[in-house]
This record gives structure tokens, sequence and C-alpha cells, in this order.
């Protein structure tokens, strides 16, 4: 059984008398120990199915329409509000872009560790064990830090402190929501090889999301591209990196520049990212699609197996 | 001749403490930098945040007040110029900023906008000649002469990019200070504005400083590129010398921590212990010593390693590189 199963989930947001479907049919599993990537530009999806996971998008304003999140088999759209506060921060446990903003500043960092000790396993909740988790997370003298608030410690530091955070609960699911994009290049490749290293010692699943296609290659066992709400591409990572089936993948990696690429001229995609709202009928990638045909203006794309173990959202997938 | 030449700038903020705010340190944010940029080219300038590239940046179009040190454009020191005799100058070198959302007024059209840059200079004899000047400059950045009627919160991020871009344009600049110009933009349409700089450059011989923190965009676009560290630079080349040689071990360390997509690439990547220094308080002798792979005592903590030239046109400042 996987870890995770999300299954055709849906999600709109009202606003006003309209309702804006955000998430449109998304499926995503996890195994457990697995690496998997959701990469996409924004408003996207991507962040709002990764809440969705511990049902953390505030409803109002959003709605579950349908689908079904299945966390070790039970789905989380059904859970009580006790069962939900066991999973959040417990089974499950997030990381964010902005570190800074996600730190109570007026909180020493070695009591913001305890709390989430002390709701998922109480009877670890020592400084000894704190002083552990900040060891595990790379921080220097952690026995001086505790003390520290995080208006104190760099960016770099900040974070480490909430993977910390997120893995005192030992959770099976690690979501890390952009947890570089704050952050200067070297300081990513360090936090990108904690959680590598974090990954392999603790056995735990990385749902990681992020814009950037070169983390994927160094990080992922599995990709999933996001656009306008579906996942248009789903494949193993190398495969994906090595040969993107789908028109908006290829578009993507050939217009981001690569390191010493003799390239005069990127290749661009033309026109805009869609709003919410203002999604294109048939195929939303159409508009900007290199090889589209007057067919997909009309007709919406199905998610479908073109080879083994990659899926693909396009109607001339298997012809392009 | 040289379009730009900068002579040993310094820019110091002072860091003000107590009772009567006297000041106690200074943070040193660009610390005695010298560099050349030459017409119709492009200057790429890459460090971490912190490291000063954004004041020079700011410095260099009178932004910021520079400490010490000269900036010679077209063979004149502006750094001691002020008010209308600086305001003349201005049309000679523009900017344009990081984040589109926060670099235009959401209360003017964007006609105001773009039209206000040409008034100052008073770059259009009557309104008729104004208003086509506008409708041109659109269309050159690639947005519809309709658009002029609207407001920034109208447009996307990419769109409103393309709006401060039209503005620079405005004044027939010769050199445009573009600082994190694509950033804050969607991966899909960083690449369309990287097209349009340099397609303006081709057509209106623009010279760029053009500041980012990503090497792969920087190296696409620069002809040479200069990296920053704590306020100082410790390296300048050109810009497939620089990522395929680089002669400075901080240099070698940014370019193998950036992400590949290729994922059949053999580089080995070499993650630096530490963060960046205190630009208050930094370290003595290199700068970067502390974090350095390759630093030997005493050297490296004691003397300071000057900017001197490894091979030619290659300038790298560390006192072991060859």
């Amino acid at each position: 059984m996987p870890l995770l199963e999300i299954k055709n989930l849906k999600l709109d947001f009202i606003a006003g008398d309209k309702s804006l479907r955000a998430v449109d049919d998304v499926s995503i599993t996890i195994n457990a120990g697995e690496t998997v990537c959701l990469v996409g530009e924004s408003g996207c999806g991507k962040s709002v199915t990764a809440l969705s996971i511990a049902r953390l998008v505030p409803t109002p304003p959003a709605r579950y329409v349908g689908g079904e999140i299945l966390l070790n088999g039970r789905d989380v759209l059904k859970m009580s509000k006790t069962d939900l506060r066991g999973i959040r921060g417990g089974v499950v446990s997030y990381i964010f872009q902005d570190p800074s903003a996600s730190l109570n500043p007026v909180f020493r960092i070695g009591n913001q560790i305890k709390e989430s000790l002390k709701l998922h396993r109480p009877e670890k909740a020592t400084d000894e064990e704190v002083i552990r988790l900040l060891k595990l997370v790379g921080i220097p003298a952690p026995e001086s830090r505790i003390k520290d608030y995080p208006h104190q410690m760099s960016g770099g530091m900040q974070q480490r402190v909430m993977i910390a955070m997120a893995l005192a609960s030992e959770p099976k699911l690690l979501v890390a929501d952009e947890p570089t994009t704050a952050l200067d290049v070297t300081i990513q490749a360090q936090i990108l090889d904690l959680l590598l290293d974090l990954k392999k010692r603790m056995g735990m699943s990385i749902l990681l999301i992020t814009h950037n296609l070169g983390i994927v290659g160094d990080m992922a066992d599995r990709v999933a591209v996001m656009y306008a709400g579906q996942v248009v591409e789903m494949s193993p990572a190398l495969d994906l990196l090595r040969r993107p089936l789908h028109p908006y993948t290829k578009a993507l990696m050939n217009s981001v520049p690569k390191l010493s690429s003799n390239l005069q001229r990127l290749s661009a995609i033309p026109g805009n990212v869609p709003t919410l709202g203002n999604f294109p009928s048939g195929c939303r990638f159409y508009p900007r699609c290199p090889s589209a045909q007057p067919e997909c203006a009309n007709t919406m794309p199905q998610l479908v197996e073109v080879e083994p173990n990659r899926w693909v959202r396009c109607l001339y997938a298997k012809s392009l | 001749m040289n379009l730009l030449e900068v002579k040993n700038l310094k820019v110091h903020f002072p860091v003000k403490h107590g009772l009567f705010s006297r000041v106690k340190a200074h943070v040193k944010a660009v610390d005695d930098v010298s560099f050349t940029i030459q017409p119709g080219e492009t200057l790429g300038l890459v460090g971490e945040s912190g490291c000063g590239k954004t004041t020079l940046g700011r410095a260099i179009v009178k932004l910021v007040e520079p400490t010490a040190g000269s900036i010679y454009f077209e063979g004149e020191d502006i750094a001691q110029l002020s008010g209308a005799e600086l305001r003349a100058r201005r049309r000679k070198f523009q900017m344009i900023f990081q984040d589109p959302y926060g670099s235009l007024n959401p209360r003017m059209t964007v006609g105001q906008i773009i039209g206000e840059a040409i008034d100052i200079h008073q770059l259009a004899e009557s309104s008729s000649a104004r208003q086509k000047r506008i409708m041109e400059l659109l269309k050159a950045v690639g947005l519809d002469p309709i658009h002029a009627q609207r407001y920034p919160h109208e447009f996307s991020g990419g769109q409103r990019q393309r709006i401060g871009i039209a503005r620079a344009l405005a004044v027939e600049p010769k050199l445009i200070v573009c600082d994190e110009p694509v950033s804050a933009l969607d991966v899909s349409v960083q690449a369309q504005i990287i097209n349009l700089l340099q397609d303006l450059q081709q057509q209106r011989g623009l010279a760029y400083l053009f500041i980012a923190h990503d090497l792969a965009v920087v190296e696409h676009i620069s002809r040479r590129v200069m990296v920053m560290y704590l306020g100082k630079v410790v390296e300048l080349a050109e810009a497939k010398a620089i990522i395929r040689t680089p002669k400075h071990p901080y240099t070698q360390a940014l370019i193998s921590a950036v992400p590949e997509v290729d994922p059949d690439s053999k580089r080995k990547r070499i993650v630096l212990p530490g963060d960046v220094p205190s630009p208050i308080n930094p370290p003595s002798g290199c700068p970067f010593h502390p974090r350095c792979p390759i630093a030997q005592a005493p050297i490296c903590q004691v003397d300071v390693p000057s900017l001197r030239e490894v091979t030619p046109g290659h300038w790298a400042a560390c006192h072991f590189a060859k």
C-alpha cells in the first residue's frame, strides 16, 4: 500500500457566487521512502494540493468537491478534527518557503521545537531531545543555540530549525513547499544535502514542491508537473529530464538557460500563465502550445499512461 | 573609450546605536570596487544576498551616495554631482528593478508612467509627438499601444516588467542597470524578458549591468561576469571563462551549487560550510577564508588578496589562483 494516495482530488475556491476550480482531478501517489517532486509555476495549484494532504486549506473559501486523499489507507477528507490534529505535524510535517515567517518571533527556538515534541512525543519533550534534533539538522553548538530567538539566526539556520521542528514528530511524510527558494544557492545546496541525508537516515518520504527543474534531478525519484490546476505529466525523474513528453514540460525545460551552453537565444513560451478562473477550455496549455492542433481547443485531454510509468495529459502525446 | 569606469568605489553605511545614535560601526556594503563597462556591453554581476551587488548597482545610478571613489560616465566623474546637474546626466543611465509590482505607481496609467520620463527630460516637442513616442516604446517592448490607457494592476508580472523597461528606454539611455529583472517572474516568462533585453541591446546599442543571483541566466546574457563576496569583487572574467574555468574557490563553489537540469552531468557539488559572515565585522585577511576549502594559515587570515590578472583578461582575488 502506498503511504499517500491522492485520487482525483478536486478543490474549488468560492469567490462571491462563483466557484473557481484550483485543483482539478489531481492524482498523485507517494510510496514509503520515496521522494516525489511537484513542479509548476505560480498559481498552478501545487501548494494547495500539498496543503490538502493535512487538510490545511481553510474551508471556506475553499471547498473539496471530489476525490480522496488516502494517508496510510485512511481518507483525510473524512477525518474528524481530533484525528486531523494527530496527523498534522505528526504523520505529515511541513516546511515552507519563508522560515522567518513560519517561526514565532517571540519564542526561543528551543521552546518552539519542544512544543512540537509535547504534542506528538510527550515523553521526549526534553532539552536533550531538542539538542539531538538540532544536531541532526547540522546546527553548530546546539546547546547554546536553543536559547536563541529566530531573528538571531540566518535564513539557512532558520530553515534548519524548521526542519528540526518538522522532524520532532518522526513524520512518515515531509512536505517541503519551496524550501530553498528564499535561500542563496550555496545555502540551498546545504539544505538539499541535509534533506537527502535525513531521508536516508529516517526512512521518510518527501514531497518536494519547487519551480526549479534543476532541483528535480538532484532530489526526486518521481516528478509530477502541474499546469493550471492539473497534473500534465508524471514520470520517473530521470526519464522526464532526459526526454520530457508533454509540450509544456518540454517548453519549460527549453526556456531555462543552462550553465555552459552555447545557446544564443532562449526559446521563450509565448503568453502568460493563466490565472484562476481564466483557464482555457479544452487543453489548458493549447493557447501557448507550439504543437497545438484545432482539436486541442475543444477536447480536454486525460492523463494517460503512454509508456510504462509515464503519464501524460496531451491528445497528441504519442505522436509528439 | 569606456562608457563607465568605476574606480575604488566604496559605499559604507553607518550602524547607529545607543542614546545619541552614535555611529558604532560601518557596514562595508561596497568596499573598493573597480571595473569598466564598454558601450553596448553586458557585464553580469553575481553574488549571494548581502554581498553588495544591489548597493553597487544603485550607487552607479546615484540612488545611494558613494562614500569614496569615482564613477566616470563617458569620461566625466558623476560621483559628486547632485541636483540639476545629476538629473541632466541621468538621462544616459537608467535602472530596472526586481519587483515589477512595487516599482510602478499604481495610480498612474502606463501612458503617464512612460510620459513622465519624457516630460522630465523634455524629449517631446508637442503632445502628439509625446503620444507617438509612448506608442513606439510600447511596441518596442512587445505591448499593444492601447495598453497606454490601462493601470499597472491590469497586467501580469512579465508585462509589468516590460512597462518598466519601456520607462527606462523612454529617455534613450546608454546604460541600464538591471537589478534582478527576472527573478520575480515565472520560469516560462523569464525567457521572454531575457530575449527582449537582448533584442533591445542589439537594436539600440545599450550597455547593461545585469545583476542577478542565477548564474545560468547571467552567463547567458553577459559578455563578462563579475563575482562579489562581502562587498569585494573576487573574480572578473569573460562569461565562458568564469563558468568553465573559475579561478576563485568561492566562484567554484557557487557554480557547483547550481542545481542542474541535465541528469547525466558529472559535476561534483562543493558544499560550503557556514553562512556569509556579517559585513559589519568581516573576517580578517581574505573575507572568504573561514569557508574556503583551500585556505591556508597564516597567509589567508592575514593578507587581503588583491584582484590580480591571473591569466589575460581573467582577474581573481585569491592568493592561490593560477
